[in-house]
């Protein structure tokens, strides 16, 4: 009787697809777009430079955000405020020593670094370690499929078990752990020697991270235990694997009726990967870089798949009942059923609404972990995330404001 | 580019695939549910029920769009709530009822019921209930399936067993009651085909089970202990379930969303409260069917019930942190195999 009874009754929500194609290469891109939010662009970097594959372009302040490089031989064609454009350019076409030299491999493995001194070389070949994990006992590598729709856990497990082996070895140098625990879906033949393994029911919202403790330990967040995604052990094994700067990412990219695992170049534009992969567009679709439950939508075809991003989709026009305008809660309580974490986002989502963001306080707001439950099951069509996602940004920022001191005259009136 | 760049696209917020229910559908399922009991009621007392059935749904969708349109608001008509309402407070007319009366309930309910605490699932008590209360109230000799029904030999076994005492109840067969021959209102009597209708939305995930079932269960716990207190004076469990409106109640009455409790505890104390108080007001009270009354009094309770809170993930943490590993599934952890 389980799938009876219930309001989520979506075979969709099962994460495991018995996905067997190997994971394909991406389209060469023609131009690529770079995200450059918060990085400091390196001298010789400009507008007309030539850059290669691996040409480090720019670095981020924060040691846990790993270097831009260019993904493919080019011209930066522009730089922005938020973007670096590199337009692809045949290197057969210049003479030689035209591009600037592709950095040569390190091997991360044979190097023998740990800890810090790894995590700042992981840094350097453009990695992010923020979403590897803080330092705590226990970590569990999380090898669900992060959100329905997205299929390339089991693909990453079997045919880049190198890479993923490489991945664990190096999380295990960086020391940010005194154990690793691989959580697969129940059922899964993957094997890693030495490695300790946990069995996961493969349902969502079990692939979030804080369910996937609950699902291993029995036990609803217990201290000094973390996780960190499939995805970013992967990222880190590719870096560990090829030796050269990371910059690709792997997406499942799809509609309804089909879909694929590719291996793309960070920056690929979104117009070019429907082009490759024969998609075309009507108008109303949606485009949606990340998950279906928990992603964002794009405006144009020249947005790009970012460092990190997983999924790439499409969802036609009519495939869901549409968003009418601002249409008040009714009440129904489903969000309360399907909400995981036992919070209230029918109360949360109106609060938000009315702009009292004050009374989300005593509602635990906090604990919402992004599942996207409540918006799904939502029969109002109601934006419930997108409400509590407003309600937690107001009350941070209010919180850092408050933690500011106020701002003294430099010359106090004398008296 | 296969497609032109300016395609222009939908922008909206995550989660962008969703489970495909909305109001309009779910009232489409209310309605198929209420279907089977429509049909009987039809069969069972021919054109006058069509008339008041007719009467009702058109009232109501005729006052909801006036007030709409007096409050300046979308009309709604489509989404079929009013519909629903009108269609359930019909089933609590008897076949009889005067247009005069039907069209006063049916204002009342969408309009005091409902528009005026601010339109669909905003209101506090079932809007249906409002409706049926004022006139059922107000209006006693024309609500009285007994009285105004003098053309049927149909019983009333509520009434019997009210002033007859149990053995009164030895005169009705379950068959008969589930099947609707007995007297009350004209839909609210067809016992068996609401039962069915009602497991249907249950099984959809329309209405949630844990409120039928626990009014049903509650029904059943209060009459026992009452017939078993006192078995000459109080009917068993039988007569209670499925005579006058206990069923419409449980499965569509108390399930009204904006009224009930959401969480699977209360709904179920709710449930419960609810079918106990339908046997004490059947028993005590001076109406014979208590169940509507009853809804209507859990319902205002509903935000007490809201109360019983859930811990939040993570609240539940013992007193010391215990290993988690002495707790763990067996087999949930295992040494990786070799390559």
């Amino acid at each position: 009787m389980k799938p009876y009874m219930t309001m989520i009754r979506d075979p969709r929500f099962r994460l495991l697809h018995n996905e067997e194609r190997p994971l394909g290469a991406g389209p060469n891109p023609k131009r690529v777009r770079l995200n450059r939010e918060g990085f400091t662009i390196l001298p010789g970097i400009k507008k007309k430079s030539l850059v290669s594959p691996g040409t480090r372009l720019a670095v981020h302040p924060s040691p846990e955000k790993g270097d831009l490089h260019a993904p493919i031989y080019g011209t930066i064609t522009e730089i922005n405020a938020r973007s670096i454009f590199v337009d692809a350019v045949d290197p057969a076409a210049m003479e030689p020593g035209a591009f600037p030299e592709v950095p040569a491999p390190v091997d991360l493995l044979k190097e023998g670094k740990e800890s810090d001194e790894l995590a700042a070389a992981v840094k350097a070949m453009g990695v992010n370690t923020r979403s590897l994990g803080r330092r705590t006992k226990t970590l569990f590598v999380n090898a669900l499929n992060p959100e329905p729709g997205v299929c390339w856990a089991e693909p990453m497990l079997t045919q880049h078990a190198e890479v993923i082996q490489t991945g664990l070895e190096l999380l295990r140098r960086l020391k940010r752990a005194e154990e690793i625990i691989l959580a697969v879906p129940k059922g899964s033949a993957a094997r890693f020697p030495g490695m300790e393994m946990a069995y996961v029911e493969p349902m969502y919202p079990n692939s979030v991270n804080e369910l996937l403790i609950r699902e291993v330990t029995g036990e609803e967040a217990p201290p000094n235990v973390a996780a960190v995604g499939l995805h970013n052990v992967w990222s880190l094994g590719r870096a560990g694997v090829t030796g050269l700067p990371l910059t690709e990412t792997v997406i499942t990219m799809g509609t309804a009726a089909h879909w694929a695992n590719l291996i793309v170049k960070n920056g690929s534009l979104v117009g070019e990967l429907l082009d490759f992969a024969k998609i075309s567009l009507k108008r109303g679709d949606t485009l949606l870089r990340g998950g279906p439950l928990r992603g964002e939508s794009l405006d144009r075809l020249d947005r790009s798949i970012t460092k990190g991003a997983y999924g790439f989709f499409v969802v036609n026009a009519g495939e869901v009942p549409p968003i009418e305008g601002d249409s008040p809660c009714i009440n129904c309580g489903a969000c309360i059923q399907a909400c995981p974490m036992r919070i209230d986002p029918r109360m949360l989502s109106r609060y938000a609404e009315f702009g009292k963001y004050n009374m989300s306080r005593p509602e635990n707001y906090r604990l919402c972990v992004d599942c996207g439950l409540c918006g799904y099951v939502c029969i109002a069509r109601r934006p419930v995330l997108q409400y509590i996602r407003l309600a937690i940004k107001k009350l941070e920022e209010e919180e850092r404001l408050a933690k500011l001191t106020p701002i003294e005259p430099v010359n106090k009136p004398q008296s | 580019m296969t497609t032109p760049n300016d395609t222009l696209l939908a922008i909206s917020t995550p989660p962008f695939w969703h489970c495909g229910r909305t109001v309009q559908k779910n009232s489409l399922h209310t309605l198929l549910a209420l279907a089977p009991a429509a049909l009987l009621a039809l069969l069972q007392w021919g054109i006058p029920a069509m008339r008041v059935m007719a009467l009702a749904v058109l009232a109501c969708l005729a006052t909801e769009a006036l007030c709409q349109t007096l409050m300046k608001r979308k009309l709604s008509q489509s989404d079929g709530t009013a519909a629903v309402t009108g269609l359930v407070l019909a089933f609590l007319l008897p076949a009889s009822a005067p247009w005069q009366l039907v069209l006063l309930a049916s204002v009342c309910a969408l309009g005091i019921g409902r528009m005026a605490f601010g339109g669909y699932g905003s209101n506090q008590v079932n809007a249906a209930l409002v409706g049926w209360a004022l006139v059922f109230v107000s209006f006693p000799t024309f609500m009285d399936a007994s009285s105004s029904l003098l053309q049927t030999s149909l019983p009333d076994p509520l009434f019997q067993i009210k002033y007859f005492g149990s053995a009164a109840a030895e005169n009705f067969s379950l068959l008969d009651l589930l099947l609707g021959k007995h007297l009350g209102g004209l839909g609210a009597t067809q016992s068996g085909a609401l039962l069915l209708g009602g497991l249907y939305l249950a099984a959809r995930g329309v209405i949630r089970w844990e409120i039928p079932f626990s009014f049903l269960l509650g029904v059943v716990l209060a009459s026992t202990a009452l017939h078993l207190a006192d078995s000459a004076l109080y009917a068993g469990p039988g007569v209670h379930l499925a005579g006058g409106s206990t069923v419409l109640a449980a499965f569509f009455l108390a399930t009204e969303d904006s009224c009930c409790p959401h969480r699977r505890i209360p709904m179920l104390l709710y449930g419960l409260l609810g079918g106990a108080l339908t046997v004490l007001f059947r028993a005590f009270g001076m109406y014979s069917d208590g169940a509507p009354f009853a809804v209507m009094l859990i319902n205002l309770l509903a935000p007490q019930f809201t109360l019983v809170r859930t811990p939040p993930f993570g609240s539940r943490h013992g007193k010391k942190a215990r290993s988690w590993r002495k707790k763990a599934a067996p087999g949930a952890l295992k040494e990786g195999g070799q390559v």
